[in-house]
């Protein structure tokens, strides 16, 4: 039971890093249909600016670790939302009019310069993050003994999804994305600026991909160039195991599929990990095909 | 019609010229992993070949014609490794050293076996490549039962009974896994665990997990460094300090700088002697002039058996004075003797495989360094 426990705690911290890169492709299909391959590789970018931050700002001395990481993080999410919203202006929306094949083409071509730009600029070593910014310690509860972090990676993903949520929900602008989101032009002619909330959504989703990339940075310490892809396809899956488009549904698939991940390989194969996460994808979408909390049936691209 | 004469006139020179260049050279084919996840490997194959063949180039050329590297990208991945192999094989080449992993190595062989080019692999060490009676290749680098052989030597040295045996499903690290478990059998020890985790991946704390519910005395991880690293940190995260032993794919100094040197303290791994503990003379005035040349020394040992690869390539091309496949290949089985290579004494048997013992046992101390146990 307690080795029960501890797997589902390390599918848990695993499952929220694929939830909030699974938001970002979320987010960007829900306004725009465009399945973002570019998505994990803004990821990618994301850890090894943090990497650059961290290294030449040291902001960890000077304002304590903890500060120095919330800083640290404020700053990635917008260097790498500001890349998004070039992105978009660079191989997105030249093509708004096209066939949507086009554009998810586009997307895998900039996957690629994306990544390639990384191992040209940082080189193809993998890198490493400093050691010994965060806490090491064990927490003991229940009778497991779980790594603070994981409960703080956990935490903070959770924290970002909920108020990407109110956001969304709650506000004038996040009502503007979902009014975009359902139809665009009926939204252009209630006066939505839909060109500012397309840009918008292309800051929010790769913002909150680079923080992601900075806590994996952070807790598992390696970082590599190709990493963006095999964490994009996990999130992409997860996007669509909640059903894509939803918001919520990008928390739970992502959580979800985490666990899955940890008790298959903990309890039927270790080397079918991932055969197991996809089988019970399939399980899922026969069962619901959009998603488990897919309203819109979700469109082939 | 004078713009019609001046075509065929240019296309003769067009199709005169390559025939003509080809003769001034020797080219020598290179296969390496330039991008990819092991592109740090490829980029110090490609320094160490191209050094020495300027080295060559400096003492006068090979048989009187300068020495031309045709370098060819494997990407690290099988399929890019075709491609690379197929234009290789187009291009002329007198023989090619490469690649780095074994399955990547495999997909490019009987491209070149068909071809007739003589390829030296330098880091490729699965069993089955040079069980295929392919009479043109060779590998500078030993093969895996030589390294399972020696893992259980120190296994056994050790007395571990329980013993957990971890690989990443690729071709050499399942081959060395699958290797070390046969050894073992008739062995007093016993395999509590067998099974392979996903490479690539950031997380591997369910294995982990996994692993320290069976108890094993002592783990053994077949496979690379970046996996191996992250077990380390996680491990020590966890709080579980059962050893570890590695293979060979360890042998690289990026494994302390991502595990962190508190949790590689301890680390065992097996491997041919790293660059900077090689012995002979050769090694010396070679890992000086490397760093002259590119500022540090080479990451690790597989890149400068790429170097032999090229200094055995050159030496049969000199023996024979001929560039014929059959010929290079003849004096590569049965004639080279104790070749004085960077790595030590080189010599091929009939399957073209390194013949001499050059594995090692390395322990990571304190400060981070590699220390050749004895």
């Amino acid at each position: 039971m307690e080795v029960f426990f501890t797997q589902l705690t390390n599918g848990l911290a695993v499952g929220g890093i694929y939830a909030l890169i699974a938001l970002g492709y979320t987010m960007v299909y829900g306004v725009l249909k465009l399945i973002n391959f570019a998505h994990g590789d803004l990821f990618t970018i994301g850890a090894y600016l943090g990497l650059s931050l961290l290294t030449s700002l040291a902001l960890t001395d000077h304002v304590g670790a903890a500060a120095g990481i919330v800083i640290l993080a404020v700053m990635v999410m917008g260097l790498v939302g500001v890349i998004g919203i070039l992105l978009d202006r660079a191989a997105y929306k030249p093509l708004r009019t096209s066939p949507r094949l086009s554009a998810v083409v586009s997307a895998l071509g900039a996957s690629i310069v994306f990544s390639n730009t990384v191992m040209l600029v940082y080189g193809p070593n993998p890198r490493v993050y400093p050691q010994g910014i965060l806490p090491t310690q064990v927490f003991e509860v229940f009778g497991l003994s779980v790594p603070v972090m994981r409960f703080v990676i956990l935490a903070a993903s959770v924290i970002l999804m909920i108020g990407l949520y109110v956001f969304i929900q709650r506000t004038k602008i996040g009502t503007a994305i979902r009014a975009a989101a359902i139809d665009q032009d009926a939204a252009r002619l209630m006066g939505i600026n839909v060109d500012r909330v397309i840009m918008l959504v292309f800051f929010i989703g790769p913002a909150l991909g680079g923080a992601a990339g900075v806590m994996v940075g952070l807790y598992y310490g390696q970082i590599k160039f190709t990493m963006g892809w095999i964490y994009g396809l996990k999130a992409f899956t997860a996007a669509i195991l909640g059903g894509i488009g939803n918001i919520p549904g990008a928390m739970v698939g992502g959580l979800l599929l985490g666990v899955i991940e940890s008790l298959g390989a903990a309890y039927i194969s270790m080397a079918w990990k991932d055969a197991i996460a996809f089988f019970v994808l399939i399980l899922i979408l026969i069962a619901r095909p959009t998603g488990l909390l897919g309203e819109r049936v979700a469109e082939k691209v | 019609m004078k713009k019609l004469l001046f075509l065929v006139v240019a296309a003769g020179f067009i199709a005169a010229g390559p025939p003509a260049a080809a003769q001034e050279t020797i080219k020598i084919g290179l296969m390496c992993p330039l991008t990819g996840s092991w592109a740090a490997e490829g980029q110090d194959m490609k320094q160490i070949v191209q050094l020495l063949a300027g080295q060559v180039n400096n003492r006068g050329g090979l048989l009187g014609k300068n020495v031309d590297i045709v370098i060819g990208d494997d990407g690290g991945d099988p399929r890019t490794a075709a491609l690379a192999a197929q234009r290789l094989a187009t291009r002329d080449v007198s023989a090619v050293i490469g690649t780095y992993g074994s399955s990547i190595t495999e997909a490019s062989q009987n491209i070149y076996a068909s071809a007739g080019i003589v390829q030296i692999a330098n880091g490729s060490t699965a069993v089955r490549l040079t069980e295929k009676d392919l009479p043109y290749f060779f590998r500078t680098c030993p093969r895996d039962d030589e390294q399972a052989r020696v893992a259980v030597k120190t296994l056994m040295e050790n007395n571990y009974e329980q013993i957990a045996i971890l690989h990443d499903n690729t071709t050499y690290a399942k081959g060395l896994a699958d290797e070390t478990k046969k050894l073992l059998d008739d062995k007093k020890a016993e395999v509590v665990f067998f099974n392979a985790l996903t490479p690539g991946e950031q997380d591997y704390t369910t294995i982990l997990t996994k692993l320290k519910s069976v108890n094993p005395d002592m783990v053994f991880f077949t496979g690379y460094y970046p996996e191996a690293a992250m077990l380390l940190r996680q491990k020590r995260d966890m709080g579980w300090d059962a050893p570890f032993i590695g293979g060979d794919a360890n042998n690289n100094p990026d494994l302390v700088k991502i595990a962190g040197k508190e949790a590689a303290a301890g680390f065992r791994f097996l491997s041919p002697p790293v660059p900077q503990d090689l012995p002979s003379e050769q090694a010396r005035d070679f890992l000086s002039s490397y760093r002259e040349k590119y500022g540090s020394a080479p990451g690790s040992i597989w890149a400068v058996l790429a170097g032999d690869a090229f200094r055995v390539i050159v030496k049969a091309i000199e023996e024979t004075g001929s560039t014929d496949t059959d010929k290079l290949a003849d004096y590569l089985h049965n004639d080279l003797e104790a070749f004085p290579g960077l790595t030590g004494p080189i010599a091929f048997n009939e399957k073209g495989d390194r013949v001499g013992d050059v594995y090692r046992v390395y322990k990571v101390n304190a400060e981070g360094s590699f220390v050749l146990q004895e």
